[in-house]
């Protein structure tokens, strides 16, 4: 595994505990800092990261916390604090 | 490429326990806190006091900064006997003046860096002097 990768993996943690403490300007840079590393060096985000920020404002999503999360027919539908929805499928067992 | 001495360099900082060991600011010297936001010219460093905590801005140009490594990271390092590599890139880096790691306690590393070698974008210095595909 590359420095970059482990940034990202490092960066992830960072950021949710911050948003856990309710840093929520603070877990963005870090959200914003890891996205750009990744751009950087041309690596894909880890799944878990995606799903659990937002697209539109880089916040750390917290469900529950700043962020909605409801089970439609066959998709998850995630809506954050600044009204972005972001969808991805389940499939049932 | 765990983070070790050598790689702290062009690693992640925040999250780092930190110490400012020296630094042309004299109000900044022996501040110990957390890396919480590295811009390109600073560090901000959470110091928690009886109480509260407060960030502070410290300039990287003019400072030293020693990182304490810790868990992982410092057993990972000792695992893949650090001492011979630094010795490699012993002509490199006192170049640049800095990077020596003593170790104090089980599993802690304290790396000494000097703050000019961080002056650089967070997201740019990972690529600098690395092991990029590319370069």
């Amino acid at each position: 595994m590359g420095v970059a990768e482990e940034r990202i993996d490092r960066l992830h943690d960072l950021a949710r505990a911050a948003a856990s403490e309710c840093e929520h300007e603070r877990a963005r840079h870090y959200v914003r800092l890891a996205r750009r590393i990744a751009e950087r060096n041309r690596l894909s985000l880890p799944r878990t990261f995606k799903r659990f920020t937002c697209d539109a404002c880089d916040a750390y999503l917290v469900p529950g916390k700043n962020a909605r999360v409801r089970l439609q027919d066959g998709h998850v539908v995630v809506t954050c604090d600044c009204g972005h929805q972001a969808r991805y499928p389940y499939e049932e067992q | 490429m765990a983070l070790t001495p050598e790689t702290l360099p062009r690693h992640e900082l925040n999250g780092l326990p930190v110490r400012v060991a020296e630094s042309d600011d004299p109000g900044t010297v022996g501040l110990e806190g957390i890396v919480v936001i590295e811009t390109t010219n600073t560090l901000q460093i959470e110091v928690r006091d009886d109480g509260g905590s407060r960030v502070v801005q410290v300039s990287k140009s003019g400072s030293v900064f020693e990182f304490a490594i810790t868990d992982d990271a410092a057993d990972l390092e000792k695992g893949s006997g650090t001492t011979s590599k630094l010795a490699d890139s012993q002509p490199d880096s006192s170049e640049h003046d800095s990077d020596e790691s003593d170790r104090a306690g089980e599993g802690v590393a304290y790396v000494t860096v000097d703050g000019s070698r961080l002056l650089s974008r967070p997201a740019r210095r990972t690529e600098t002097n690395g092991d990029s595909p590319w370069q």
